[in-house]
C-alpha cells in the first residue's frame, strides 16, 4: 500500500535536481571535493561514483516505497566507505537524514510543489528508517574492522614486532637467545 | 513546467541552510589546516630501544631515541631540531641532484593530483602528490631560494615550524611510495623520492614508526623482519616440506647455507612463516624440486624485503648489502629472488650504485634452458616470475590447469615489480599457463597504472586499519568489479606485503576473494614424476 503516492510523483518529477543537490552536499563533506563530484570514471574516482550510485539507488527505493531489505546493499556501499574515513558516527550517517531537507528545498523551488502533509510525514519516517539502517550498517563495519585487526594480529600475516616473534617465544623457553640489548 | 533548481546555489548553501553536517565543511586554505593526530590515523612511534640499537650500528645514524606520543603537543624534539632539519635538507639537496630538480621543476599542472590512492580514499588535499611534495617544497623555497628568502609566503615559502614537522610526519606516512603519481607527471617527478627524503629528515630528530624500525632492526640482527633465528627459519621451511609431502607424496629436501650451490634463493621471510605466503613458498619448493635446481637457502640473508628503503638510504644499503655478502660467502653464481615487492625496487633502482656492481657473481643463466638473463647483467638477480616464465616457454615443466579449477583469478600488479622493474608480462604469461581462465581488472587500474594495496612502506600495521582500508579502496573497487562481473575469486600477486594486506583488504571490501602468490598457482598445477597427489580441491591449501 502506497503511503505517499502523490509525493512520489513529485519526487519522480524532480528526481534529477534532488539527486544533484543531495549528492553534491554529501560529497562536499570531503575536504577537497571537486574531483569527487566531477569525475565520472568509476575506477578513477571510486568514492565519488560509489556514493553517487548508492544515493541514487537509495532515493529510487524510497520513492517507490521498497521493502527494508532492498536498502541494505546500496546503503552499505556508501556507509562502508564513510566508516573508514575520519567521520564521527553521526557525520557518517548524516547524509541520509539530510535528504529530508534537500527534498523540501527542491520541492519549494519555483513553482513550488505542495505535497499533502500526511504524505510528507510518512516520507520523513521512511527516511529516518533508512538512516537507522545506515547506523546499524556503520556499527557492523566498525565491528568488522576490529575483528579484521584481531585476525591479522593472530594470523601472523605480518608479525614484525616483539609480541609475535616465534624465535622470541622459543627464547623464552630456553632463557637465552639474541636480543637488541646484547 | 519543470522546476528550475539552482543546484549550484543549493549545494553551496550548506553552511547557511539548516544543516546537520556540522563541521563537515572545510573553509580554510590547506596551509592553515593543522595536522591532528588521533587514534587510527597514525602508526605508533619507534620504541626507543630499537632506535638505540640501530644507532649503535655501523654506517647508519638514528639519533634522538625517546618515548614520545604523536597525540601530545610536545614531541620532545631535540633543542636544535630546526637546525638539524635544515642542515639535513641542505646536505641532501647537494647530494641528490634529483631532489633539487624535483624541488624546482614542478609546474603545478595538477596531472598527479587525483592519481594517488590516499587522495582518492580520503579527499584530503594534502594527499594530492603535488601538495605532499609542497610540504617540503615550501620549506625549500623559504630557506633555499632567493625569491623565497625575500618574499617568503608570497613566493610559496613557509617557515619550518613544529606544525610543519607534524604535517610531514602525518603525510610522509600516508604515502606508500608507490610511484603511481610519477607515471602521470609530464616531468617525471617522483613524489615517492620526496617522501623518502621527508622520512629521512624526520629520522634525524628521532621521529619514525615502529612498524618500519623494528623489522629493520630484526633484519639487521637476525637477517629477517620477523627476527627468526636460523634454527627457527630452517624449522619453518622444513614444516612446509612435511606439508608438501602429505599433499603430494613428494619429499623435498632443501639445503641451507650450502657453499658451492649454483644459486642462492632469497624471498620475504613472511613466505616461510605466515599465511597465505607459506603456500607461495610451497610452490617455490615444489618447482625447484621438479626441475632439480642446484640452489640453497640462507638463514642469514633470510629476508628479501628491505624496510631500509622506507627508512634511510644508508639503512637500505646496509640491508641490501647483506644479500650480496651472503652470495659471496657461499660462492654461488647468481641470486634468484622470490615474490617480493620492494626488494625488486631496491635491486633494480638502487643496488648498482649502492653496493654494485656484483662482479664476483656471474650473469644469471638458467641451468635448465640456457637462457641468459641479460636484464640482470649487473645486479645478478633474477625474479622468480622471469625464471618460471622461461621454464614454461621452453617446455621444462609439466602443468595441469585443471588442478587450479577452483581458482578464477585476476592479477594485481604489485607497485614495485610493475613500476620499478617493468615486470608486467611474465606474470600474465604464467597465469595463461596455470589456470583455465583469468580476468584483467580495468585498464586504468593495472600494469603501470596499478593501484597500490594501500599498506606498503611499512604501513601494514593494524593500528592504522582505517587508513589502510580507505587508501586500499581504489584497488578493492576494481577487484570488486571483476568479482561481480566474472566471478573472480582469487587475487593473484607477486609481493609478500600484498599477500598479507590484500587479504585483509578483501575481507573488508570484497569478501569471497582470496589472495594467492603466483608461485602457489604454479605449485598447484605442477605435475611431478613420482608424485602421489591427493585430490586437492583447494590446491596446496587443502587440509588433509
Ligand atoms: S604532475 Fe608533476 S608537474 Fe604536474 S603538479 Fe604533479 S608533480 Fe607537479
Ligand atoms: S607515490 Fe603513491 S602514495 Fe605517494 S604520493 Fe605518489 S601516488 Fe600517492
Amino acid at each position: 500500500m502506497a503511503l505517499y503516492a502523490e509525493l512520489a510523483r513529485m519526487l519522480a518529477d524532480r528526481q534529477k535536481q534532488i539527486l544533484a543537490v543531495w549528492i553534491a552536499r554529501t560529497l562536499q563533506s570531503y575536504n577537497s571535493s571537486d574531483f569527487f563530484i566531477n569525475s565520472q570514471d568509476r575506477f578513477a574516482n571510486p568514492v565519488g561514483m560509489l556514493v553517487r550510485d548508492g544515493l541514487t539507488r537509495v532515493f529510487e527505493l524510497l520513492r517507490t516505497e521498497a521493502e527494508a531489505e532492498a536498502f541494505v546493499q546500496p546503503l552499505d556501499q556508501v556507509i562502508r566507505i564513510r566508516a573508514v574515513q575520519e567521520f564521527a558516527a553521526s557525520q557518517a550517517v548524516v547524509p541520509f537524514l539530510e535528504l529530508k531537507w534537500v527534498v523540501r528545498e527542491v520541492l519549494n523551488e519555483d513553482p513550488p510543489a505542495n505535497p499533502p502533509t500526511g504524505e510528507l510525514h510518512h516520507f520523513d519516517c521512511a527516511v529516518d528508517r533508512v538512516a537507522l539502517t545506515a547506523f546499524d550498517l556503520y556499527c557492523q563495519c566498525r565491528e568488522q574492522l576490529y575483528r579484521t585487526r584481531i585476525r591479522e594480529v593472530k594470523s601472523g600475516r605480518a608479525r614484525f614486532t616483539d609480541s609475535g616473534c616465534p624465535s622470541r617465544l622459543a627464547d623464552a623457553g630456553t632463557g637465552g637467545g639474541a636480543s637488541e640489548k646484547s | 513546467m519543470a522546476a528550475v533548481v539552482k543546484v549550484d546555489k543549493l549545494a553551496q548553501s550548506v553552511v547557511k541552510g539548516p544543516s546537520l553536517m556540522t563541521g563537515g565543511y572545510p573553509t580554510k586554505p590547506w596551509m592553515e589546516v593543522p595536522a591532528v593526530f588521533k587514534p587510527g590515523n597514525y602508526a605508533y612511534p619507534t620504541k626507543p630501544e630499537k632506535l638505540e640499537y640501530l644507532n649503535r650500528q655501523q654506517g647508519v645514524s638514528f639519533p634522538n631515541a625517546r618515548e614520545w606520543n604523536p597525540e601530545d603537543d610536545d614531541w620532545k624534539l631535540p633543542e636544535n631540531w630546526k637546525e638539524i632539519i635544515l642542515q639535513g635538507l641542505k646536505d641532501r639537496l647537494d647530494r641528490f641532484r634529483s631532489l633539487k630538480i624535483f624541488m624546482d621543476c614542478c609546474v603545478r599542472c595538477g596531472a598527479c593530483a587525483d592519481k594517488c590512492h590516499f587522495f582518492l580514499g580520503t579527499g584530503d588535499p594534502k594527499n594530492m602528490p603535488v601538495l605532499r611534495a609542497e610540504l617540503l617544497r615550501s620549506v625549500y623555497r623559504n630557506d633555499f631560494t632567493l625569491a623565497g628568502k625575500i618574499l617568503g609566503k608570497l613566493a610559496g615559502g613557509r617557515e619550518m615550524t613544529v606544525g610543519v614537522l607534524k604535517e610531514w610526519f602525518m603525510y610522509a606516512y600516508q604515502c606508500t611510495e608507490c610511484r603511481r603519481c610519477s607515471v602521470f607527471c609530464p616531468y617525471g617527478i617522483d613524489t615517492a623520492e620526496i617522501t623518502m627524503m621527508l622520512r629521512e629528515l624526520l629520522h634525524m630528530v628521532g621521529i619514525g614508526i615502529n612498524w618500519a624500525m623494528e623489522p629493520v632492526s630484526n633484519s639487521n640482527r637476525t637477517g629477517n623482519h620477523m627476527g627468526l633465528t636460523p634454527q627457527a627459519f630452517k624449522g619453518n621451511v622444513e614444516f612446509l616440506c612435511d606439508d608438501i609431502e602429505n599433499l603430494t607424496g613428494i619429499r623435498v629436501n632443501p639445503t641451507f647455507n650450502r657453499k658451492g650451490a649454483e644459486i642462492l634463493f632469497i624471498t620475504p621471510s613472511a613466505d616461510v612463516f605466515a599465511e597465505p605466503g607459506i603456500f607461495t613458498c610451497m610452490g617455490y619448493l615444489l618447482l625447484f624440486e621438479a626441475i632439480g635446481l642446484d640452489y640453497t637457502w640462507s638463514t642469514y640473508a633470510s629476508e628479501g624485503g628491505n624496510f631500509g628503503l622506507f627508512t634511510s638510504n644508508e639503512m637500505m644499503k646496509k640491508l641490501n648489502g647483506k644479500m650480496y655478502a651472503e652470495a659471496k660467502r657461499l660462492g654461488v653464481k647468481w641470486i634468484l629472488g622470490g615474490e617480493c615487492g620492494h626488494m625488486w625496487r631496491v635491486v633494480h633502482q638502487y643496488m648498482d650504485t649502492m653496493n654494485g656492481p656484483a662482479d664476483f657473481l656471474e650473469v644469471p643463466k638458467s641451468p635448465l634452458t640456457g637462457t641468459v638473463f641479460e636484464n640482470a647483467k649487473s645486479t645478478k638477480m633474477v625474479h622468480i616470475s622471469e625464471f618460471t616464465a622461461d621454464l614454461i616457454k621452453n617446455g621444462k615443466i609439466k602443468l595441469d590447469k585443471t588442478r587450479n579449477s577452483h581458482v578464477i583469478p585476476t592479477f594485481h600488479d604489485s607497485c614495485n615489480p610493475a613500476r620499478a622493474m617493468g615486470l608486467l608480462d611474465e606474470p600474465r604469461y604464467i597465469l595463461d599457463n596455470v589456470v583455465e581462465k583469468w580476468y584483467e581488472m580495468p585498464e586504468n587500474t593495472i600494469r603501470e597504472k596499478t593501484f597500490c594495496c594501500g599498506s606498503g612502506t611499512a604501513l601494514n600495521t593494524d593500528e592504522i586499519m582505517e587508513l589502510r582500508m580507505r587508501s586500499g579502496l581504489p584497488r578493492a573497487n576494481a577487484v570488486k568489479y571483476v568479482h561481480e562481473k566474472h566471478g573472480v575469486n582469487t587475487l593473484g600477486c607477486v609481493c609478500a606485503i600484498d599477500r598479507a594486506t590484500l587479504t585483509t583488504l578483501m575481507d573488508y571490501w570484497v569478501p569471497g576473494v582470496q589472495v594467492a602468490g603466483l608461485s602457489e598457482l604454479v605449485g598447484n598445477a605442477l605435475v611431478i614424476d613420482g608424485e602421489q597427489r591427493q585430490d586437492l580441491t583447494e590446491g596446496l591449501r587443502t587440509l588433509v
